[in-house]
């Protein structure tokens, strides 16, 4: 489903990512896991099409969403559900209107994305909080229906960015059992955090653990692609694979002339 | 988004920000207003103007008796009186002509003015009389004498009222132009207001919009449309309060002015109307498309 293909990114001049390697398959979660500074954040943000990289590829379903131009990006974005934790929500619409928001973007019906936000919100126990405004609620709260806004769906691929951060057991339980849940409703997950808990909670669960340290795989050459490429997604590049991507095929690549620098 | 999402998000956001959405609907209604007093106050000065432009201080209207010729013998006659400037004979196609100018300049219907003819006007002697201190009583003076004229139907002598009406004319068009310019400015300002308030409380909800990946038209879309809706309602009030005010506040002033007839002419036209209503609706879409700001959404490095 995502494929990280020898990424590079820069701030400043100092590098974060450095020739970073690795994809994640439907119905596959991975656990990056690093300290604070380790890139983690940036590497995430590559993944949600948030970000584009200086130097390497993404590849998502298939696509090099590194070429596409500006205005194909939230076609990728809008199959990829993202939760940080500083969660992104707009404070006076209610917890519902949150969650159904993410579904409306992707083209579903006011009903349907009514009925899948309650059973998101419901998934990460939070059915109480569905008509409460936002505003009303507490950090933890909001991160809870971030959670269930990134999950609802489930969409094709779901970034968690410190998911459980200054979580306490409960929440990090409900965590682990919400991405694990929608990795077997087959959606690829792709977690990051400094929890070590959490990441061996969810490890536990069949999930795979990266390490990344100082903007490197640990374990992974520094320079360099990850050979065979191809190999590795291509069971996940299939037409099968391609068809429930919400309005991907509309996206238009960047003409060759107007290419940076690989 | 499917439609009906936006029609809900364009719901919501109008009911959120509801001080807004009035004060967008204010501002559209006072531009509206000012527009349409600007055109309607256009062509009544223009027809006080053409009154006072022609410079006339007596008409003398004949009857159908007074042909030509002798129209004509007694312009000569006048124009040798030594207080005369200038005299000119106003044939009924000429007079017919120009009351189709003028009918039309006003907004009037086409097929009412074709009905008519120009010998239902008659033959007039226009004459302006040599500027002087005393002007009113020497043209009532020549009125007087006229009117003992066989032929004469009728004569107007309009140098008093016609030299009071120039000078209330000029100061009046002078206010009224730096008052529409002092309120459209205030106007301008208002719906700047409108326009930041609005940058600073969307651009949250198109942050979360933009990583949720919804494209830049979706994002700004109900923004325009509501606030479109809000420029077509002020636009309409503000039709709606000139065909209604218009007419006597003319009146009015044409009264205190001693003024007869103008009060009689048309409101707006129904394709003005249409037409400053789409321009309304075209600003209000554009303004509050853009108002939404949309974040960079990509970032490098």
């Amino acid at each position: 489903m995502l494929w990280l293909e020898g990424v590079c990114c820069q701030r400043g001049g100092v590098p974060v990512i450095d020739t970073v390697t690795f994809g994640v398959a439907r119905s596959e979660l991975i656990v990056v896991q690093g300290e604070a500074g380790s890139g983690k954040t940036t590497l995430l943000e590559l993944a949600a099409a948030l970000r584009t990289p200086d130097r390497g590829a993404v590849w998502f379903a298939g696509r090099n969403i590194s070429t596409l131009q500006q205005a194909s990006l939230p076609f990728v974005r809008r199959n990829i559900g993202y939760a940080t934790t500083d969660p992104l929500l707009i404070p006076e619409d209610s917890a519902l209107d949150n969650v159904a928001m993410a579904l409306a973007v992707r083209g579903e019906t006011p009903r349907r994305a009514f009925e899948l936000a309650r059973d998101a919100l419901a998934w990460v126990g939070a059915a109480d909080l569905e008509e409460r405004a936002v505003n009303t609620l507490s950090a933890g709260q909001k991160r809870i229906v971030a959670l269930a806004r990134a999950v609802a769906g489930p969409p094709s691929l779901i970034v968690a960015d410190e998911p459980g951060a200054g979580a306490g057991d409960h929440l990090r339980a409900t965590l682990v059992t919400v991405l694990g849940a929608a990795r077997d409703a087959g959606a690829a997950v792709l977690a990051a955090t400094a929890d070590s808990a959490l990441a061996d909670g969810l490890v536990e669960l069949g999930g795979r653990r990266i390490h990344l340290e100082q903007g490197h795989i640990a374990g992974a050459p520094a320079v360099g692609l990850v050979p065979d490429f191809t190999a590795a997604p291509a069971a996940e590049l299939t037409p099968v694979v391609l068809t429930p991507v919400h309005d991907l095929d509309a996206c238009a690549e960047v003409p060759p002339a107007r290419k940076g620098p690989a | 988004m499917k439609a009906a999402w936006i029609l809900r998000t364009v719901r919501r956001q109008a009911g959120l920000h509801r001080l807004t959405v009035f004060a967008a609907g204010a501002s559209f209604f006072l531009l509206a207003l000012l527009a349409g007093t600007s055109r309607l106050g256009a062509r009544v000065v223009a027809h006080w103007g053409g009154l006072v432009g022609q410079n006339v201080h007596l008409l003398v209207y004949l009857g159908d008796e007074m042909d030509e010729g002798t129209s004509s013998n007694l312009a000569d006659i006048l124009r040798r009186a030594p207080a005369v400037a200038q005299v000119a004979v106003v044939e009924p196609t000429q007079a017919f002509a120009r009351f189709k100018a003028s009918a039309q300049s006003f907004g009037a219907d086409g097929k009412t003015i074709e009905t008519l003819e120009p010998a239902y006007f008659p033959r007039s002697l226009e004459i302006r009389l040599i500027p002087a201190p005393d002007l009113g009583a020497r043209a009532d003076d020549l009125a007087k004498r006229l009117r003992g004229v066989p032929g004469v139907v009728q004569v107007d002598a309009m140098g008093a009222g016609l030299a009071r009406l120039s000078a209330w004319s000029s100061f009046g068009k002078r206010l009224g132009t730096g008052a529409l310019v002092a309120l459209a400015l205030l106007d301008v300002v208002a719906l700047v207001a409108v326009f930041v308030r609005l940058r600073t409380t969307l651009a949250r909800r198109a942050g979360v919009l933009v990583q949720l990946g919804e494209t830049t038209s979706g994002i700004r879309l109900p923004s325009g449309l509501w606030m479109a809706v809000a420029a077509a309602a002020g636009g309409a009030v503000a039709a709606a309060t000139l065909s209604l005010v218009w007419r006597s506040l003319v009146a009015r002033i044409e009264r205190s002015l001693g003024m007869v007839g103008t009060s009689a002419l048309p409101a707006l036209g129904r394709s003005e109307v249409a037409i400053g209503l789409a321009v309304l609706v075209v600003l209000g879409l554009v303004l509050g498309y853009f108002a939404t700001p949309v974040p960079e959404s990509d970032r490098h490095g």
